[in-house]
């Protein structure tokens, strides 16, 4: 356990900074090829009908993050605009939802959107891990700082089959591995916040908004603004208010 | 650190967030833990700390970094966030990734090598 291995430099002439680099280098390189994939693709006049009922899931959205700040009135007409069972905005039919799901299924394009964004996540990933182990394999790279239990030798010493080696020694496979986990906050400092890893979540977020199955999405935003317990923030406002004005008369 | 998070605290009893403002806040907080714990990374490799002496003086620069958010906030943590765990902890988990992975890169480029 205590001998120390010695390392050539060449290694890390060679293999440690070079990786590094081309991570980083891959990284932004995959970020702006998903730019590039995914500009056309949202581009074309979407469907009125679509956006419609994105606007209309963002303003009941809006009407449920801030129900706390109207009367206890105002909020239930405005609920009731929403959710009525007759004319409600967010009410959707029964037999339009499984039209609109059916079309959902039979539309190709949503398909090939989520393909398109995959792909250029495995891709990259399956291609560099094919290099790293076609030209780096099976030698140590690094040396991690601090001691580890020997479980871990299955993740840092990924290819090399040593068991007498210190665990703390990182095989140039496993490095690839930290690089691929280390590096996300970098990329989001040089990439800003739009990094491949942000957008997916965003994308999950407002998949209601754009995307997505809207009326799907329709019905689950009307459920939560059914279930919503309306709380006013605000009830000694109008006291307030009256203290405010008098003292502008006063002056 | 951007805008105020509140639009000023005129019930007493509920603070009324502006929840544009506060995301702009955490994510300010989140750049700058990042780029503290990628700059940390590089300055304790260098230094060339290692086992547990390393992830103390991750948590050091950390405390300092909501030392100084502290102070930037003005020492009045509800005009700009909702809660003291977001000057104290936010970011400091994700940001350990990052300060390994340079903490070894730097260390093994300067001692190891």
């Amino acid at each position: 356990m205590a001998e120390e291995l010695v390392l050539d430099t060449a290694i890390r002439d060679w293999v440690l900074v070079p990786l590094s680099v081309v991570m980083v280098l891959i990284g932004v390189l995959r970020y702006f090829v998903a730019k590039l994939m995914r500009s056309p693709s949202a581009s074309p006049s979407p469907d009125p009908k679509l956006v419609k009922e994105g606007q209309v899931v963002i303003r009941a959205r809006n009407l449920r993050m801030n129900a706390q700040y109207i009367p206890a009135k105002a909020f239930k007409s405005r609920k009731v605009y929403y959710t009525n069972e007759e004319n409600g905005l967010l009410h959707v039919p029964k037999e339009e939802a499984q039209k609109a799901q059916a079309a959902m299924f039979s539309d190709p394009n949503m398909a090939m959107d989520m393909m398109k964004k995959n792909l250029s996540m495995i891709v990259p990933q399956t291609l560099t891990f094919a290099w790293v182990n076609f030209f780096f394999s099976g030698f140590v790279a690094a040396k991690i700082p601090f001691p580890l239990t020997p479980r871990f030798r299955g993740m840092l010493q990924n290819g090399i089959d040593l068991s007498t080696v210190d665990v703390s020694y990182v095989s140039s496979r496993s490095w690839y591995f930290l690089n691929l986990f280390g590096l996300r906050g970098l990329f989001s400092l040089i990439l800003g916040e739009e990094n491949a890893t942000d957008d997916a979540q965003k994308m999950m977020q407002m998949g209601g908004g754009f995307g997505g199955n809207p009326t799907m999405s329709l019905a689950a935003e009307k459920d939560s603004l059914d279930i919503i317990q309306h709380d006013w923030a605000l009830p000694k406002m109008e006291h307030h208010a009256e203290e405010v004005l008098r003292k502008l008369l006063k002056k | 650190m951007a805008a105020a998070a509140t639009g000023g605290g005129i019930s007493a009893d509920v603070p009324i967030l502006h929840s544009e403002n506060l995301t702009s806040n955490v994510k300010s907080i989140y750049y700058s833990r990042t780029f503290l714990s990628i700059i940390s990374g590089v300055v304790a490799g260098i230094w060339g700390f290692t086992g547990l002496m390393g992830f103390v003086f991750y948590l050091l620069v950390m405390m300092v970094a909501s030392l100084g958010l502290l102070v930037k906030a003005k020492f009045s943590i509800h005009t700009y966030f909702d809660s003291w765990n977001r000057i104290l902890i936010e970011g400091v988990f994700g940001g350990l990734m990052s300060f390994v992975l340079f903490w070894t890169f730097a260390y093994d480029i300067v001692h190891i090598f």
